[in-house]
This record gives C-alpha cells, structure tokens and sequence, in this order.
C-alpha cells in the first residue's frame, strides 16, 4: 500500500500532490505552472486540478519549470483506460512537452475515483537523468 | 516486455526510469530488453515518435505501448500489470508472494 503524503488537514488550495510537494511551491507558480493550469483547465473541465512544479528536485534552478506533475479530476475520464486519459492531458500540453516541458507526471481520475481515493503518489527522486549524458549538445 | 528508458535496469540514471525497472522487479520480471535512450539522440526522439508519447521512460508489452511510470504504478496499484503479464504468459512473482502469505 502507498503511504499517504503528509496532511493534517489540507486546505481547499492545498491538494495531496502539492501537500507531498512539501511546501515547495510558492503561490500560483510561474508562467509555464499557469499555462498548464489554464490549458488543462480549458480542456478538461477538471472539477479538481493540481499542478506541481517538481524542477527543484532535480537540480534546476528556482523557476526552472522543466519537471511537473499534474493530478487532473474531471468528468470527461469517464470510460477511457489511463493510456487515453494520459493521452489528453498530453495532447491539451502538446506545445509544452515539445518544449520546456521535459518531465510530467500525470495522476487522471473520474469523480468517483477521487472522492473514494483522494491521495497521490508523490514523484519519484531524481536520478540524474540527461546530466550525465556525455553527448547531450 | 522492453521497456525505453534512462539509463540501464542495473543502474537506471532517471527516477521515473528506476520506477520502472523496481516495479518490473517485484513481479518478478528481470529478463527483458531495455534501451537506453540517453545513448543514442535519435533512438530517444524515435521512440517519441512511434508511440506519440511525450516522455520517457515507455513501457511495451507483447510490442503494444502500455504508458510510462505513471501507468505501470497504477496497473502495478490495482492488479492490473499481474493480468497484462499473464496473458504474455509470465508469472507475476507478487502471486507466488500472496500464495507464501496464505500458507502461513
């Protein structure tokens, strides 16, 4: 069983994936925190909506923007297997992940699904990743 | 199972890749193909490609594109990767592990 992130109790605009965040994130969050937002919210219609910028942990500076995690509830789920869901959250970020955007981790779920299980994963450490690629140019 | 990644499964060099190969790892699956695509640029944006999927790392079964990280987790979550393995004919070593549980 995962374990929980830490949350007494969570306020309205603090979610369990940025409760797990560990206060890392300050306020709206920056530009590209924003269009996600906006993007998947025009899209989606989510009825809850996250976004995380996990770039500090893994080594960017502040405002780097390159890593996020999105945990979308929405109606529109309803039906699809996670390929598909996973499919749209990306489609709605097209523009984002063939730039700045290098990393999403993406949490989909249905209405129902969220009020049985409203917990999130939190995301994986980093390992290193692309820095360690000698031919990156 | 062959899964794109970062890195190997005996030193994977990106945390979502490591989900992966650990996940892959408790059911018992060890044997099967991983490409690296920090070694090779073009393999990383083919792949990207082929499956219309933004990210890596990109786990295939039976040659169908499955998800990255995320979904293996959930699959791994619900019971669902247990099945998907067994239609490839492997045994999910988590149900030898449950069998273990109940002749205790």
């Amino acid at each position: 069983p995962q374990t929980s992130p830490l949350s007494c109790s969570p306020s309205p605009m603090r979610g369990p994936l940025l409760a797990a965040a560990g206060g890392a994130m300050g306020g709206a969050g920056g530009p590209l925190a924003r269009t996600i937002r906006a993007k998947l919210t025009a899209a989606l219609q989510p009825t809850h909506l996250e976004v995380r910028d996990d770039s500090p942990r893994h080594g960017g500076p502040p405002g780097a923007e390159t890593h996020f995690g999105v945990l979308v509830v929405s109606g529109l789920f309803a039906g699809l297997p996670l390929l598909q869901r996973h499919r749209l959250v990306h489609e709605a970020l097209r523009a984002e992940l063939a730039g700045p955007l290098h990393a999403l981790q993406v949490i989909a779920r249905t209405p129902e699904q969220w009020q049985s299980d409203p917990r999130a994963p939190p995301a994986p450490p980093c390992l290193g990743g692309s820095k360690r690629d000698k031919r990156r140019g | 199972v062959v899964v794109f990644m970062k890195g190997s499964p005996a030193q994977p060099l990106c945390g979502f890749s490591n989900a992966v190969v650990q996940i892959l790892r408790l059911h018992g699956v060890e044997d099967y193909r991983a490409h690296d695509v920090l070694q090779d640029p073009d393999l990383r944006q083919g792949i990207k490609n082929y499956s219309n999927w933004p990210t890596i790392p990109q786990v295939y079964l039976n040659g169908e594109f499955v998800g990255g990280c995320d979904i293996l987790l959930q699959m791994h979550q619900n019971g669902d990767l247990v099945e998907e393995l067994k239609k490839l004919g492997i045994r999910s070593a988590l149900l030898d592990a449950e069998k273990d549980k109940e002749k205790k």
